[in-house]
């Protein structure tokens, strides 16, 4: 009887107006995002590679352990993902790398060792062009593909009631909870087919192109983005069966669902972030200097006044030397990291609060598992912060090995003389895993499952105790 | 007759479901985000008055002319009617460094350091934007039955029994729903002006309230032209549901997926930065020419070596830099001599170095000036004229001319942006004129603070107005007319098709 019902529903569904006007809309779309990625992919990946290739030759070219240790891996790269055609996840506000670069000078012939500083991205300063959102797939199926559904769905239920026909079926021997999984069923197939061909067709441009490669973990990650897709789909259908079934008719049912969709979806991302973000203020980029500033002024006066007390010892500097090079690196890495952390902690609230929107949630999952967006960025920089120790662990580990070296870390005297094979040397290589995306998005994939639980168990309650 | 159907067309809408849903939404939404909006504007002028500050007391630091000419940072104030329509203000440079040895433009400025760069990662949201969304589902939902529906009601047939025009009868129906629509858009606005105006933190003045006045004469039009678009869609289906769909399928493509296709669409794959590459060299020319008479002065005085530093201490308190950018064709030359003592030694080369400034830094200005002439065109049609192209690309949406209209009102539009870097290359100007008053290039207080820094607290100080109303009224003007026009050629042909339709 289900599929009966499924049937009927999808029979009506493909000949409407509807359903030719989504499959038209869907693969425009899904063509226009193709076309896109394919054009700016390659390019992206160049930039890429070409960056990369850059530092790691100038890391290459030390051979010298004191350089090494003091000038530091240079600039490290965030790798971009394959899947950027799905979602762009705000990537151009994020940096795509981060600076290894000594910066402080302790006295004129005395600098301190490398140390990772995080820039702003400010990509939209010098652009006068319209603001516009990226047509991946984000928009597609978050805005109008929910948007879709809420038109296939408003009327599934108030419109055979005010047809006269709800209660015709009801009249037959039909379990109420057996109509509404077959209008669910119905309306889900007659949405998905035009998105599943309409993802194929954008799917297959992309992967005859010769210039974008996608490998097997590309595809796993696609297939898990599909699965996330129906599920929103899912939402948005239980949602529009919910109110149609327990509204009247059909136009205050499509008014509801409108007006819900445009808070829900369009309004609550912005509005809500903009009040979480209002909690908190971290560290402005003038105060972020003022206090370094303040701090490597301190540490000069400290060091110029330790010398003069320990002048006539030259083995003493040495130590001194050592000593303020590691403070100095230390204390510039702890402010950067400090003002990091209190802006990733603004954005973190405020992306828990938008939460509240399903949308939100889908384009966190979508970010997650494409590889874009702020908790990849967060990887990114985690990945940084191992580098960064890994390869301080092997400036230690090398002049360990060194008998000669005094093993005074920070001057050249101290430091292992020995060259050092350019081959030995760590290269960063940002890296994505599935199970650490999977780990970042179990809560939002809670939430959605939590969401459409709920709204599947209202809209079953409703139904069933609903007058016809 | 007009009266009656009037009437009886508010009865039918104020007592709807929809009515009473939308009002309360749109309220809902205003009074949610006018706080935030309040905030955030706030936010921003603490930051402008806080750069403003570390700008003033940069400058106190200093003690030459020539380093108090790296100094003049100049700052744009936020916009109070961002509130309004965000437009490029919040997002372009704020912050630009004004110097004779060079004209700034928009591509030179900065962003002072006061905001969480990673926050550019949550859409901004404004009233308009609010509007804009809303008003026109709103309005499809009025309209999409009008027509449709008393056919399908039989009632048409009825009315039209009536010795009434069809004009009449469309007339009457455009009247009284624009009437009700209406209703949700002025109580908003007269809800965002009580906030505005009891909030401590913003103070409207009588210039605020006409531009206000202006945005509020543009979501009308923009409200009507979607309840026209309803009324068409009404017309020429035969069913409500028919109706429903196509209205809504309209709404989503004009509102959802054409502002934010057609620019992609439109963009062309020729890199920018080819394009400004013979530019370059141009200017890179005109500035090697000007190094070349540089060296040629030095290679001639009666004393070695260079001359700008007095030779002083190795060149401490002295930066010399050659400022290049490719990708915005900036291109300059800075000389900054801070001398605080001078030893007796040198005291016989002060009179030299004071003639090679003399002579160097007009030949400095006249070299920006020239290249200035290339950088401009070239800016111009590299990243200006694509910029205008996509906004009138834009426009074929209703969405694209409620949104250009209100940007001009509210000041925040490209041109009333460019107004500011247009302030600040007055300001440059000015400066100019007060430093060849002074006859600061050839003092020695241009390179030496040793006999006394200078005062430069009676220098122009830099203020930014946003331009008259009328400038931006004229701005605004034609999008307006534009859907005023639009308007009537809906009208048109929805009644051209009313007048035929079969009942």
């Amino acid at each position: 009887m289900i599929w009966h019902i499924t049937k009927r529903e999808l029979y009506d569904n493909l000949i409407s107006l509807r359903f030719a006007l989504t499959t038209v809309l869907l693969f425009v779309l899904m063509l226009i995002n193709a076309v896109i990625h394919i054009q700016e992919h390659p390019e992206r990946m160049q930039k890429y590679h070409d960056a990369t290739t850059a530092s790691v030759n100038t890391l290459r070219s030390r051979t010298d352990l004191f350089s090494i240790a003091q000038q530091g891996p240079g600039n490290l790269y965030k790798k971009p993902s394959p899947l950027y055609f799905c979602a762009e996840g705000g990537d151009i506000f994020l940096t795509n790398y981060v600076y290894g670069i000594p910066t402080v000078q302790i006295s004129d012939n005395l600098r301190a060792f490398w140390s990772v500083y995080y820039p702003g991205a400010f990509p939209n300063v010098f652009n006068v062009r319209p603001d516009t959102v990226k047509v991946d797939w984000g928009f597609v199926i978050g805005y109008v593909l929910s948007l879709i559904t809420i038109l296939f769905t408003f009327d599934s239920i108030s419109g055979e009631r005010e047809r006269g026909t709800l209660r015709l079926m009801l009249s037959n021997s039909v379990p109420r909870h057996t109509i509404l999984i077959g209008k669910f069923l119905g309306a889900l197939v007659s949405i998905s087919v035009p998105f599943t061909f309409a993802i194929l067709m954008n799917l297959s441009i992309i992967s005859v192109s010769s210039d974008v490669h996608l490998g097997a973990d590309a595809w796993i990650r696609l297939i898990i983005i599909f699965i996330i897709a129906i599920l929103y789909l899912c939402l948005f259908i239980a949602l529009g069966l919910l109110v149609s079934s327990s509204v009247q008719n059909s136009v205050t049912s499509l008014v509801i669902l409108l007006l819900t969709w445009c808070v829900f979806v369009i309004f609550i991302p912005s509005t809500f972030a903009s009040i979480a973000s209002g909690f908190s203020s971290p560290m402005t980029y003038d105060e972020y200097f003022k206090r370094r500033h303040q701090n490597i002024e301190e540490l000069k006066e400290e060091y110029v006044a330790l010398l003069q007390e320990t002048r006539g010892f030259p083995n003493k500097k040495i130590q001194i030397d050592s000593e303020y090079v590691t403070k100095g690196t230390e204390q510039e890495e702890r402010l950067s990291q400090e003002q990091l952390t209190q802006q990733i902690d603004q954005i973190q609230l405020a992306r828990s609060v938008t939460r509240i929107s399903p949308v939100t949630l889908f384009q966190h999952l979508l970010e997650g598992f494409v590889g874009t967006g702020f908790e990849r960025h967060q990887h990114f920089l985690e990945n940084v912060q191992r580098y960064t120790h890994e390869y301080r662990e092997f400036v230690t580990d090398m002049d360990r090995a060194d008998p000669n070296s005094l093993h005074i870390i920070g001057v050249r005297e101290g430091m292992s003389q020995k060259p050092v094979d350019p081959e030995s040397i760590p290269t960063f290589e940002d890296k994505l895993s599935l199970s650490h995306d999977f780990n970042v998005a179990a809560i939002d994939l809670f939430l959605l499952i939590l969401f459409f639980v709920v709204l599947v168990s209202g809209t079953y309650l409703r139904f069933i105790s609903v007058e016809v | 007759m007009l009266l009656t159907l009037i009437r009886r067309e508010l009865l039918d809408n104020l007592m709807t479901f929809r009515f009473v849903a939308t009002v309360v939404i749109m309220l809902l939404l205003v009074v949610a985000n006018i706080p935030v909006l309040i905030n955030d504007y706030d936010q921003r002028l603490e930051g402008y008055n806080a750069a403003v500050n570390a700008n003033h007391e940069r400058m106190q630091e200093r003690t030459t002319y020539s380093s108090v000419s790296i100094s003049w940072d100049v700052v744009r104030p936020p916009n109070l009617l961002s509130i309004f329509n965000v437009g490029l203000d919040k997002r372009l440079s704020n912050e630009i460094f004004v110097f004779y040895g060079y004209v700034p433009t928009l591509w030179d400025g900065q962003v002072h350091g006061s905001t969480n760069p990673l926050l550019n990662l949550f859409s901004s949201i404004d009233i308009v934007f609010v509007f804009e969304v809303v008003l026109s589902l709103m309005a499809l939902i009025f309209a999409y039955d009008a027509l449709a529906g008393e056919r399908e009601r039989g009632t048409l047939r009825l009315v039209l029994t009536h010795p009434v025009s069809r004009a009449k009868i469309l007339l009457a129906k455009y009247i009284s729903a624009m009437m009700c629509l209406l209703v949700p858009l002025l109580m908003s606005f007269l809800l965002v002006v009580i906030l505005l105006t009891t909030s401590p933190i913003v103070s409207l003045k009588v210039d605020d309230f006409l531009r206000i006045g202006g945005i509020v004469l543009s979501s009308i039009a923009y409200l009507s032209i979607f309840y026209l678009i309803g009324l068409l869609i009404s017309v020429i289906t035969r069913r409500t549901s028919t109706a429903l769909m196509l209205a809504m399928f309209v709404w989503g493509f004009l509102v959802l997926v054409y502002p934010n296709v057609i620019l992609v669409l439109i963009t062309s794959a020729e890199s920018s930065q080819e394009r400004l590459v013979p530019a370059f060299n141009q200017i890179e020319q005109i500035w090697e020419e000007f190094d070349r008479e540089r060296k040629d002065y030095l290679a001639n005085d009666p004393i070695p070596g260079e001359d700008s530093h007095l030779g002083v201490a190795g060149g401490s308190g002295f930066d010399e830099i050659w400022h290049k950018a490719k990708s915005t064709l900036l291109y300059t030359y800075l000389a900054i001599s801070y001398v605080n003592k001078l030893d007796d030694e040198f005291e016989p080369r002060v009179p030299h170095v004071q003639n090679y400034y003399r002579t160097i830094v007009p030949k400095t200005i006249d070299a920006a000036e020239r290249a200035w002439l290339v950088r401009k065109q070239a800016l111009e049609s590299v990243f200006f004229r694509p910029a205008i192209v996509d906004r009138i690309f834009l426009r074929f949406s209703p969405v694209g001319m409620y949104d250009a209209s209100t940007q001009a009102w509210a000041g925040t539009d490209l041109f009333g942006l460019r107004d500011f870097y247009e302030a600040t290359r007055k300001y440059r100007r000015t400066l100019i004129d007060y430093l060849y008053d002074k006859n600061a290039f050839g003092d020695r207080k241009w390179f030496s603070s040793d006999k006394g820094a200078v005062d430069w607290d009676s220098s122009p100080q830099f203020s930014f107005q946003r331009s008259d109303v009328h400038v931006s009224a004229k701005r605004a003007l034609p999008d307006l007319l534009l859907m005023l026009m639009m308007n009537l050629i809906l009208f048109w042909g929805i009644f051209l098709v009313f007048q035929r339709s079969e009942v």
